[in-house]
């Protein structure tokens, strides 16, 4: 029995198009614990939504998992039939995504799209599935619970949704919660609120959480353990308190060193330079090294794999091995 | 609901009125004498005068509006000079021809071209959505009457497999089950022209719909929650493409009562078509006025049941406006 | 340092090139502009494709079938049919194409106006649109034929019935139209516009029309199906153009007679035949455009 709830091992989700083929996720390891939140940060395109969308097993064409391992309680999701992943769904590992305004049906009842889920994996008849969606609602905290549960999404505001959202994702009690980019879209304060919810809800609930997010101070907040994602690598990984004091990665560095500081007086913030790379075009060698101002030959010639530096923490970069072993 | 239908029924009633005006307008202008064939060619002039304050044709024409206005609120469309009846028992002889004829192609187009639209949808790029694709495209390009008559020439001249046409065989006195053998047999060639140009939008349109649905936001969480695919195309994904589709069911309902004016034509269908061309050829004015207000009404009332229908299905349309 | 330059560079393809790309890629697209060409060439270089004019008679080959001298056949008057054919796709091309500008150029101003001043201007407007969307469009288009071509020789046939399709079909442009200004009016760029002082009438047209012309290109496409359907369905019915123009809905409408329908076949097949090419290939390339005008179709 793997010690981990999940367990991703070597995942690589290919896109094939007209133009190519994208290595969208392209050997991604990592784990989540029960209870525990994971956060995978990284620039658009770095795979990141594929990596949560693969676990799901939701990717569509020209979408292809191609290899690894999804080791789910101890069983490979890769493996199971669709009926089998279906029962999975919604139930066990659920997920919430980036646009409440477009995520919620807009021709059914807020009830109703909480109760679906409900009625399919706990076999609740239809009065006690809405019973329980006043439940779930309530729990986050959306007032007039009985009122809303008869309304349409377009009635509520983003914030509202995405709290529906949550609700819908929770009402089976899964094991884990994936959220993509759950506050991008909504206001500053919103966003603290809606994070605050999970937390709660990760708390009484004892769900883990999969958090993706490109926000660094989010990360912060919320995240147990952390990911950092790069052209579909993973580039570093350690604990959070770890990873934001120790950063090894040029890329980790470069990120946080880019967040303004408030309490720092600066005429110019720093930025990487360059871009993230074209995904059907990617350099030779180590990703990054173009943007890298530590790049030496070696990182032009190979690829770096994740070493560990100290317990739990983790780079992928041929300089920053070096140095520990300095 | 109630009090929108009013509101939208009370804001046609001046439309009906200027289109009455451009439409007696129109009518009027048209050349030609239709008082002719009442009286004997060699009529004198007084006797031609006569008919003619008879009818009322002697009148100023806003006065003659007027009367026509007035008598039609009240049902009386005057009598038809072409079918020496009066205009209302016209009509409704030939409607039911035409309706019939059309029900059965609304049944059929709807039922197929709906599945067809959705699994074309669902297996974009596919074979088969690339065959229904064109099979549409075949069916928006070709020219009704050409259709028509290339099935006439195939299944009528070449395989007698059809009556050319006509609703019934010519002196047929058959009744009951008999009768309805025979219409269905006269009916099948027009039936399967009109339901092929029915379909071929449909299909587009039902398959656009849903492809517009597909892509949506919502459909990735109706995956996500662990609901089967047939759940979320035919649930989740069609109720909302049904929306642009009941407008258009709104459109064809009160359309099941005109008549395809062409495919009459062709195929000798004794429809409500047939009498405008004939009407219209031949002057026939008060039949004429009574086909052309009948068609425009039949056309608001669509466009009544379209926004109707769609504010039914959108949960998201406001309806009761202050 | 080269690294740099190499991840900074991007190629600026303008949007006319980019359509023309996209189309080009889609086989049915370039297909039906193939059979369009054919179709358009054939009619213009009549002159050139037949050794006959349109009113060279040959009595003595009346009601001829196909032949070396006859491609296809001549008529009852021994008119050569192919020429015929050949002239007739002139009028019903050139119907179609004016017609559908006609309606294009009504529905532009119209639909624009109304939806760019809103208020009591585009509810007027759209009642107007509205009634004359509320007319039967065969219907009246065959009474207005009677009425005014009673009068008219044979020639200005051509030109009524155009104005008679155009005239009734701009209003599904209008709306359309109406409903693009009213979106792009609220967006940014229009406020930079009056921010710099620009004139109503500079705004709505040289800022905001050309923005819808994606709809207005793939509706003048569809239009123009539309309308040589509507010409050849009017001339079928004898109050479009009458002989001795030919177009290809009169000479269809040889088939009327039963006798001619069962027995030369050669006559109104043809005709038909390239009426449905014209509609099905204007068809193609319009749905070709709207693919490559429309960044969300792309694969």
């Amino acid at each position: 029995m793997s010690k981990h709830l999940l367990e991703v091992k070597d995942l690589k989700t290919y896109f094939y198009t007209d133009k190519g083929v994208v290595k969208a996720v392209d050997g991604v390891d990592f784990h989540i614990d029960a209870g525990k939140t994971l956060g995978i940060v990284g620039e658009s395109g770095c795979g990141k939504s594929i990596t949560s969308m693969s676990v799901m097993r939701l990717i569509q064409k020209p979408g292809k998992i191609e290899s690894g391992e999804i080791l789910y309680q101890g069983k490979n999701l890769l493996e199971l039939s669709e009926d089998q992943m279906r029962s999975i769904r919604g139930n066990e590992i659920s997920m919430i995504f980036q646009e409440p305004m477009t995520s919620l049906n807009p021709v059914f009842t807020i009830g109703y799209q909480i109760s679906e889920a409900l009625m399919l994996h706990q076999k609740l008849s239809k009065k006690e599935a809405r019973e329980k969606a006043i439940e779930m609602l309530n729990l986050v905290q959306i007032p007039r619970a009985e009122k809303i549960v008869d309304e349409y999404p377009h009635q509520l505001s983003g914030g509202m949704r995405q709290r529906v959202m949550i609700a819908m994702a929770l009402s089976c009690m899964p094991k884990i919660l994936i959220a993509d980019e759950p506050t991008t879209a909504l206001d500053v304060t919103i966003q603290a609120q809606i994070l605050n919810l999970m937390n709660d809800l990760k708390q009484r609930l004892n769900t883990a959480i999969m958090l993706i997010t490109h926000d660094l101070g989010v990360v912060a907040e919320m995240a147990d353990y952390v990911v950092v994602m790069y052209a579909g690598k993973v580039v570093e990984e350690g604990p959070v308190k770890e990873l934001f004091a120790n950063p090894k990665h040029p890329y980790t560095i470069g990120l946080l060193k880019s967040k303004p500081n408030l309490h720092e007086e600066r005429e110019r913030l720093d930025s990487i330079p360059g871009m993230v790379p074209n995904p059907i075009d990617l350099p030779k060698g180590c990703y990054f090294h173009p943007r890298c101002k530590y790049a030496t030959d070696e990182c032009r010639q190979g690829q770096p794999e994740l070493k560990e530096l100290n317990p739990k923490h983790k780079v992928s970069c041929f300089v920053a091995s070096r140095e520990v072993q300095k | 609901m109630i009090k929108y239908i009013l509101k939208r029924i009370l804001h046609l009633i001046p439309v009906i009125f200027i289109i009455s005006i451009c439409i007696f307008g129109i009518v009027k202008l048209t050349p030609g004498n239709p008082i002719g064939s009442n009286l004997d060619p060699r009529a004198t002039a007084e006797e031609k005068a006569a008919e003619r304050a008879r009818l009322g044709y002697d009148k100023p024409i806003h006065i003659q509006y007027i009367e026509w206005m007035k008598r039609s609120i009240r049902g009386d469309f005057g009598e038809s000079y072409l079918y020496k009846r009066p205009v209302n028992k016209v009509i409704s002889e030939v409607i039911w021809n035409s309706f019939i004829l059309n029900v059965v192609v609304f049944i059929l187009a709807f039922l197929i071209s709906i599945p067809i639209g959705i699994i074309s949808a669902v297996k974009q790029y596919s074979k088969t959505d690339s065959f229904w694709t064109l099979f549409s495209l075949f069916g928006i390009s070709m020219p009704s009457f050409f259709f028509g008559l290339l099935l006439i020439f195939g299944f009528s001249v070449k395989l007698k497999w059809f009556p050319i046409n006509g609703m019934i065989n010519p002196g047929s006195t058959t009744t009951g089950f008999a009768r309805v053998l025979e219409v269905g047999h006269h009916m099948v060639l027009p039936a399967i022209v009109l339901t092929i140009s029915s379909l071929a939008s449909l299909v587009r349109y039902t398959r656009n719909g849903m492809l517009d649905v597909l892509n949506q936001d919502y459909i990735r969480t109706a995956r996500s929650k662990g609901l089967s695919e047939k759940v979320v195309i035919y649930k989740h994904a069609f109720r909302n493409a049904l929306i642009p589709l009941v407008t258009l069911l709104g459109f064809q309902i009160p359309g099941l009562f005109s008549g395809a004016v062409i495919l009459e034509s062709i195929f000798v269908w004794p429809g409500i078509g047939r009498v405008m061309v004939d009407a219209i050829n031949q002057r026939d004015y008060n039949l004429m006025l009574a086909l052309m207000m009948f068609f425009s009404i039949l056309t608001l009332l669509g466009n009544l049941l379209a926004d109707i229908g769609y504010a039914l299905v959108d949960p998201r349309v406001k309806v009761d406006e202050r | 340092m080269q690294e740099d330059q190499k991840i900074n560079q991007t190629q600026v393809i303008g949007p006319w090139k980019m359509t023309w790309i996209h189309f080009k890629k889609k086989k049915t697209a370039v297909a039906g502009l193939i059979i369009f060409a054919i179709l358009v060439l054939g009619s213009t270089f009549a002159p050139f494709l037949t050794p006959y004019s349109l009113e060279t008679i040959d009595k003595t080959a009346r009601n001829q079938p196909p032949s070396w001298e006859h491609w296809l056949g001549t008529d009852n008057l021994g008119r050569d049919y192919f020429t015929r054919i050949l002239y007739g796709g002139r009028v019903s091309l050139k119907v179609g194409l004016f017609a559908v500008i006609i309606s294009i150029v009504l529905g532009v101003i119209i639909g624009g106006i109304a939806g760019y001043y809103g208020g009591w201007v585009d509810n007027v407007l759209m009642r107007f649109t509205e009634i004359v969307m509320s007319f039967p469009f065969l219907p009246l288009a065959i009474t207005i034929s009677a009425v005014v071509g009673a009068e008219m020789p044979g020639e200005y046939k051509m030109y009524i019935t155009m104005f008679i399709i155009g005239l009734l079909s701009w209003p599904g442009l209008a709306r359309i139209i109406r409903g693009q200004i009213l979106s792009l009016r609220e967006q940014e760029f229009m406020l930079a516009a009056t921010a710099l002082g620009l004139s109503d009438r500079r705004k709505i047209f040289r800022h905001l029309i050309p923005n819808t012309l994606g709809y207005v290109i793939v509706y003048a496409t569809l239009g123009m199906a539309s309308a040589i359907l509507s010409e050849s369905s009017l001339s079928f019915l004898g109050l479009g153009v009458v002989p001795p123009t030919p177009t290809w809905g009169n000479l269809v409408l040889n088939a009327r007679d039963t006798h001619i329908l069962t027995t030369r076949p050669w006559l109104w097949i043809p005709p038909g035949l390239c009426i449905f090419l014209a509609v099905i290939s204007i068809n193609l390339i319009g749905d070709g455009l709207r693919d490559a005008v429309d960044p969300k179709s792309h694969r």
